[in-house]
């Protein structure tokens, strides 16, 4: 059964132009061309109890509008929007207390109070009994290593430390839906994977359905098994992440390292393989993948090879050649 | 109601987290009153009735109106406007909570605490400056005094809501231009520093019609009994239109502002 359901979402904001400089604000004041941005242009899509989505773009792709519109903060233009059955800008008690909206760049934390504090009166406002507070609470804070931090004023916290707790704040109420933003912005490397394997542990233990949005590709590599992929208000992809890679990727990397050094005109010969990066003793081509062999047992052949490698494009590498609008092929 | 109770507490814990800044507060508006004091003080050295007002009157009215300062408008629901205009609104939206039960609560731990500092204030004013004080002679005064005083509270709750709706639309500046002329206007026309009939009665009347005087100026009035009860019946009747209106307006421009905003800041 489908836990979320959107069809044909669209949102259209009005912005206005200036030009720029004293003049171009003077103007302004008087007359304003509004236009159009279409941050959500037409999306469709479904997902199911207990499902880990990432939803990746590039800025102002249309990831976080539409988190909002499923949130209920933004009213959509056009289309369907149902999160566990309501619609969400009803914004409903019933369903507000089945979801939670975390992002990376605001909180909802009472900045001068220990974070303690903001958990107690989202106790209140979630209506959680005592009993199953202290157990969640208890959890949480075990599982995010957080004992001695809750009770200190949270702007003296560190960005992880702050992380964490707004996490806190937002699962107290064991949501069934989880809507993350960004979650790992800012924070370091070994943050990011302890917020990372927090998550999944979440995602398995409460069967909470999430969709996260990232611009780190490790996070939805290591989280989702399913992405979708949205640029410029549209949907570009949504489906398992390797297939991605059988779909977009007909080419493979081949890294060549020679033992005495080359020129480029060398490898004139071989069309069949695009140079990616060019280094006298060492080589990076893509080749499609039906010719890797053929072209594999000609460089071996004809050049003082020491060695060859053969390697899928990364999904990094297919992304960004899908979102510059390189041709793949 | 247990979730309100708790924002109560939790704005008294925030408040109490800063309690420098709450004393210089309290010391403004002791500044405040201080100044407007001596002012009238002086003038009645000059004169020895002022627009129907004795010295004893007109500081019984100062002292009152600074009550009903602290009640009235001590408030933290401006930040409203702040909100909607940064995004923070979010929050609130998600979660199951009434944001205008929300900020009520949040302004009556406002004032409850303001109040307190008030009232040991008034005591150390009363006792230096041997400031005279006149009560209230009867029950009915005092009844008709506490209900009007809520009944204005409520009243600037709505409107200073409506002041903050125009964030909706124009959020430039967090929202604070419209809140800065509204405040100018404020402090002239609620009758903050002055009685407002010492103006000549053609000005009072039109100041009558308007919501300003209801803040602060009707309230003090029927403190001092200086109000016939018809006179007492009227100013209700003209406030509790202000407030239907307000409330109303709110709801309206609350509503329609919901549906363009822009859930902005991420």
């Amino acid at each position: 059964m489908a836990v979320i359901e959107v069809a044909n979402l669209k949102k259209y904001y009005q912005v206005w132009q200036k030009e720029p400089g004293l003049t171009g604000s003077i103007k302004s004041l008087f007359k304003r061309k509004y236009e159009d941005v279409k941050a959500v242009d037409d999306v469709s899509f479904s997902i199911g109890e207990g499902e880990l989505v990432g939803f990746i773009g590039p800025n102002g792709a249309g990831k976080t509008t539409t988190l909002k519109v499923l949130s209920g903060l933004l009213y959509p233009t056009a289309g369907q929007v149902s999160v566990l059955g309501y619609t969400p800008f009803d914004r409903k008690p019933q369903f507000q207390k089945q979801f939670s909206l975390v992002m990376g760049q605001k909180n909802q934390l009472w900045w001068d109070l220990p974070a303690l504090d903001s958990f107690l009166l989202n106790k209140e406002i979630y209506e959680v009994p005592q009993a199953q507070f202290d157990q969640t609470l208890d959890d949480l804070v075990s599982m995010l290593d957080l004992k001695k931090v809750i009770k200190i004023q949270v702007r003296k916290l560190s960005l992880g430390q702050r992380m964490k707790c707004e996490l806190v704040a937002a699962l107290l109420h064991q949501p069934k839906v989880l809507f993350l933003d960004e979650p790992t912005i800012g924070l370091d490397v070994v943050m990011q994977q302890k917020i990372r394997e927090f998550i999944r542990g979440y995602n398995q233990k409460y069967q909470a359905t999430i969709i996260l949005t990232s611009h780190y590709m490790d996070d939805v590599k290591e989280l989702c098994d399913r992405v979708i992929i949205i640029d410029k208000g549209k949907i570009f992809f949504d489906g398992k992440l390797d297939e991605i890679i059988k779909k977009y990727a007909d080419r493979k990397t081949l890294e060549v390292v020679f033992d005495r050094p080359m020129s480029k005109k060398d490898f004139s010969g071989i069309r069949a393989a695009k140079i990616k990066t060019f280094m006298p003793t060492r080589t990076v081509f893509t080749v499609k993948r039906a010719k890797v062999n053929a072209i594999a047992a000609e460089l071996l052949k004809s050049f003082p090879v020491v060695d060859l490698n053969i390697t899928e494009s990364s999904i990094e590498d297919i992304i960004r050649e899908v979102f510059t609008g390189r041709d793949l092929s | 109601m247990k979730k309100y109770w708790q924002i109560f507490r939790i704005s008294w814990q925030n408040t109490l987290v800063y309690r420098l800044n709450l004393v210089m507060w309290r010391v403004r508006l002791i500044i405040d009153f201080l100044t407007i004091y001596w002012f009238w003080w002086a003038v009645f050295t000059q004169y020895q009735l002022i627009g129907g007002y004795s010295q004893v009157t007109m500081l019984a009215y100062l002292l009152v109106a600074s009550f009903l300062r602290s009640l009235v408008f001590s408030n933290s629901s401006y930040s409203a406007c702040v909100e909607i205009a940064n995004g923070d609104l979010n929050n609130y939206l998600v979660r199951p909570i009434n944001y205008f039960y929300n900020w009520l609560a949040r302004d009556w731990a406002d004032k409850i605490l303001n109040l307190l500092f008030f009232s040991v204030e008034v005591v150390l004013l009363v006792l230096i400056l041997k400031l005279p004080l006149l009560w209230p002679i009867s029950l009915g005064q005092w009844l008709w005094f506490i209900l009007i005083a809520l009944v204005a509270a409520l009243m600037y709750f709505f409107f200073s809501f409506l002041v903050s709706a125009f964030s909706f639309w124009y959020p430039e500046h967090d929202g604070w231009p419209l809140r800065f002329v509204m405040l100018m206007f404020l402090d002239f026309l609620s009758g903050m520093a002055f009685p407002l009939d010492i103006f000549p009665p053609a000005l009072l009347q039109l100041f009558k019609l308007l919501p300003f005087s209801y803040f602060i100026f009707y309230p003090a009035q029927v403190w001092l009994g200086r109000l016939s009860f018809a006179e007492t019946i009227t100013g209700f009747i003209i406030m509790l239109s202000w407030l239907g209106l307000f409330m109303l307006l709110t709801k309206l421009v609350w509503r329609k502002g919901l549906k363009i905003y822009g859930a902005y800041g991420r």
